[in-house]
């Protein structure tokens, strides 16, 4: 839907800002843009609006070079949420959801009903918010005016400039769950910029890391942590992660020591002592063997969490848990390998631990 | 001495009416000023490169003073509204302008992206957001703008625009009366205040609507101010006859007009009240005005930087007369008699008791008086140094101010002061004039003064104008000068009564 094809941005004094970007976002994608400061991911997203143009490069929506549009139809079509919010202080709420309706000339009827849908969907009383003025609202009900403006000429595409870096933890944690529900159910293509990592692997369908105008790694977020592309990006990652979010075939045992196949199994080459995962000709899990006897256990996908196996292990009671990737069994977990592995992530610092 | 209550309700047509033409001025003078410097304001906000290099050529425009860009515009404009307006405006387009530059650029950077991100056009971009934020700078800018017009709107009397000014030159005029230069004063100052507090209930009414609410202001403005203009429109006249700011040139002039008018066709046009010689003789020289009464001395020192050959009268004017011709081109008709020089003057009583009748009587009693002299004159060759070399005299001396001068001899403080030999308040304040047997005081005989070229197209000038060549004397014209400065009578019909006395022409 959004596409960069090797996008540069070199300013007049020489500097750098972008070099040779590539991504697709796809239709209805909750894209993600971070890095730290200085590394080009908001002017990325403002070159989708246009407010910076790139040097060389092109950039296309629904596969039109966006230039080729007019440059203001293009805008009414892209909502913007700034992290200022920057609702404009002399106009009422309601004024400021209007603005882009009002240059597509929208109906006063159908204008009055959409502030009054958008105000109930994030929770703002029409009745008694429509007329206040931005500075009578708390900072995190104008974001919320923040996010409905941008929404109310029904956009294809929904920019996002670090919209919740300005609130308060609370009210930040309260909008980005009003936004992963709002994605939900409206499905827009949303490109969102932040440099808080958390946001970035809560929010994001695909998060695009980056590091002084290039792309570091473009994954969803559990590759990103399973799979660093370097050090900058487990470093980047890593000073943010829980241990419990660790995927499961980082620590799962890949020697296959407890793996059979069903014609093990029919030879009865198998100990009737511990617990064992089968696998079928086609290498696809069959099943696991637990003290002689065959039973039906859950697997678990490969790039789940180490909470998400404890969440399994506490429902049923084998010891051991299949490891699958693309139907492959690929290996398996234990209680044991996750206890280790949480004890070797613990720091012990003045008797104090932490993870 | 008369209160401010008295002056208040004798001068009330004159007040109303200067009051009126401030406000015009003013009005009018704000409206140019905020239709240049608010869209040239806005470009700059648009072309950051050239916006200092101009606000800095308003900030010079500023700090010029005023009374020399008048002087500088009449060669250019002539005299009247609009010298004033012209300098009125250059005076008011710093604060406005600044303020529009700077009230649209402090506009916070988030919201300016927010309309261009939304997909606002330049105009739209201005007129829905930056100009309602910026509207309040924009205001205090006009409002100081406003001020700033105002106030210095006084001077454009010096140059025939009327005005509140004019009051205020008047009681300068007669010695710094104090009760007129309020009556001046603070008509101004409420005017100032009033507009003000208009101003500003206005932005805070019209602080959203931005554009709408500016161009309504300029509109109701321009309206206020021009819209009587409409009705009243000007005839050209044939003549225009100036005079310097007081009674006696109003006086005379009408004189002239009334003459004039009597014995040809001509339509004859009056602007009294020029601030300085140096303005109405620029405007003679430019052609604003045809004809003025200049003192013979003034002629001589000032305009041909000459010094006297003689004391007497008649070579005054002769050598005056012959310097005009030959430098401007300009033809100085006949003078009047009454002689308009400086004075020693005493209170009549002082006069009587000592049987005193020129300045030597004075040796007399010089250790038992005290003298009131202007700085100026007790400087001056033709004054106290003079009369202490000719008339052999040693008098205890405070210097002081014009205003003060007369106020001291009226309470007795001092016994004798220096003044202007037909001012009217040598009437008012019954002082008697000693007599200056020596001469030391070079004449001022006052003498209609135009182009030639205007005598050469009216010859029938010289002629009927000369009718009054010797006549008028010092008392008739203190008298005159009395009657309008503290009579309240019309220069016009004094004028007129002299005239029909002296048998010039019918009642």
């Amino acid at each position: 839907m959004i596409t960069f094809t090797d996008v540069t941005k070199t300013y007049a004094d020489g500097t750098m800002a972008l070099e040779g970007i590539n991504f697709d976002v796809k239709e209805g994608e909750l894209f993600t843009l971070i890095g730290p400061s200085g590394c080009g991911k908001t002017t990325t997203m403002k070159m989708i609006n246009r407010l910076i143009e790139p040097t060389e490069g092109t950039i296309l929506i629904h596969n039109k070079p966006i230039n080729e549009y007019n440059i203001h139809e293009l805008r009414w079509n892209i909502g913007y949420v700034l992290q200022e919010i920057a609702l404009f202080p002399h106009m009422t709420i309601e004024e400021n959801i209007s603005v882009v309706p009002e240059m597509k000339k929208w109906k006063r009827k159908d204008l009055s009903k959409r502030i009054d849908e958008l105000m109930d969907m994030v929770g703002l009383d029409p009745e008694k918010h429509r007329k206040r003025k931005p500075s009578e609202l708390s900072g995190g009900q104008q974001q919320r005016v923040g996010v409905i403006r941008a929404l109310a000429a029904d956009p294809d595409i929904i920019l996002m400039d670090e919209p919740f870096s300005a609130l308060d933890p609370i009210s930040r944690e309260q909008l980005q769950k009003d936004i992963r529900d709002l994605q939900q159910k409206i499905q827009k293509t949303i490109v969102f910029v932040t440099h808080d990592m958390d946001e970035a692997m809560a929010l994001g369908d695909r998060v695009c890391l980056m590091k002084e105008g290039k792309i570091v790694q473009l994954d969803t977020p559990q590759n990103l942590i399973l799979k660093p592309a370097n050090d900058f990006v487990k470093d980047f990652i890593g000073e943010r992660k829980s241990p419990w979010q660790t995927a499961v075939d980082v620590i799962m045992d890949q020697t296959r020591s407890q793996i059979y196949t069903e014609s093990d199994w029919n030879s009865s080459a198998i100990l009737k002592v511990g617990t064992y995962a089968l696998q079928d000709e086609q290498g696809e899990y069959a099943g696991l063997i637990h003290e002689g006897e065959r039973v039906d256990a859950p697997a678990i996908e490969n790039s789940s969490t180490l909470k998400k196996a404890m969440d399994i292990f506490e429902e049923q009671p084998y010891p051991i848990l299949p490891v699958i990737k693309e139907n492959q069994l690929i290996g398996t977990i234990s209680y044991k390998d996750i206890a280790l592995y949480l004890k070797s992530q613990v720091k012990e610092q003045n008797g104090v631990m932490n993870t | 001495m008369s209160t401010f209550m008295d002056v208040f309700e004798q001068r009330q047509s004159l007040l109303l009416e200067t009051l009126w033409e401030h406000f015009q001025i003013s009005i009018i003078a704000l409206v140019i000023a905020t239709l240049i410097s608010v869209p040239l304001g806005l470009l700059l906000t648009r072309n950051h490169t050239i916006a200092e290099p101009i606000i800095g050529v308003t900030a010079v425009l500023q700090t010029i003073p005023s009374l020399a860009v008048l002087a500088f515009l009449i060669p250019f404009v002539g005299i009247g509204e609009t010298p004033a307006i012209i300098a009125l405006t250059a005076y008011g387009l710093l604060p406005i302008l600044r303020n529009t530059y700077t009230g649209i650029k402090e506009v916070d950077p988030a919201l300016k992206e927010a309309a261009t991100g939304m997909g606002m056009n330049s105009f739209r971009r201005l007129s829905k957001v930056e100009l309602p934020l910026a509207m309040p700078v924009i205001m205090a800018g006009i409002r100081t703008s406003m001020v700033l017009i105002v106030g210095t709107t006084t001077i454009a009397a010096l140059i025939g625009a009327g005005g509140l000014g004019e009051i205020i030159l008047l009681g300068l005029d007669r010695g710094g009366d104090i009760n007129l230069i309020l009556l001046g004063a603070i008509p101004a100052a409420l005017l100032a205040i009033l507009l003000d507090i208009i101003l500003r209930l206005f932005e805070r009414t019209s602080a959203k609507s931005g554009f709408r609410s500016l161009v309504s202001l300029l509109v109701a403005g321009v309206l206020i101010a021009v819209g009587p203009l409409a009705f009243g429109g000007k005839q050209q006249d044939d003549l225009v006859l100036g005079a310097k700011l007081g009674s006696e040139p109003a006086i005379l002039i009408n004189m002239y007009e009334i003459l004039i008018e009597e014995e040809t066709d001509l339509q004859v046009g009056l602007r009294p009240n020029f601030g300085k010689t140096d303005f109405v003789f620029t405007a003679l020289q430019e052609g604003s005005i045809d004809i003025y009464p200049e003192f013979t001395g003034t002629a001589l020192v000032s305009l041909l930087e000459q010094q006297a050959d003689s004391n007497e009268s008649q070579d005054v004017y002769q050598q005056a007369a012959d310097g005009m011709v030959e430098t401007y081109n300009m033809a100085f008709l006949e003078p009047m008699q009454f002689n308009n020089t400086y004075a020693v003057a005493t209170t009549q009583e002082l006069a009587d008791r000592y049987s005193l009748e020129t300045i030597g009587d004075l040796r007399q009693i010089q250790d038992q008086i005290t003298a009131g002299f202007t700085l100026e004159f007790n400087d001056r060759q033709d004054g106290y140094q003079g009369m202490k070399e000719i008339y052999n005299l040693n008098l205890d001396v405070r210097t002081m101010d014009p205003g003060v001068r007369q106020q001291a001899i009226t309470s007795g403080e001092v016994d004798v002061i220096d003044a202007y030999a037909t001012a009217g308040y040598m009437v008012d304040l019954n002082l008697k004039v000693l007599e200056d047997p020596e001469n030391l005081f070079p004449p001022y005989q006052g003498a209609p003064l135009m182009r030639q070229e205007t005598l050469d197209r009216y010859p029938e000038l010289e002629s009927i104008l000369n009718q009054l060549g010797g006549k008028i004397t010092g008392d008739q014209m203190r008298e005159m000068n009395y009657q309008v400065d503290f009579e309240d009578r019309s220069p016009e019909a004094v004028a007129r009564e002299y005239l029909v006395n002296e048998g010039l022409i019918d009642e």
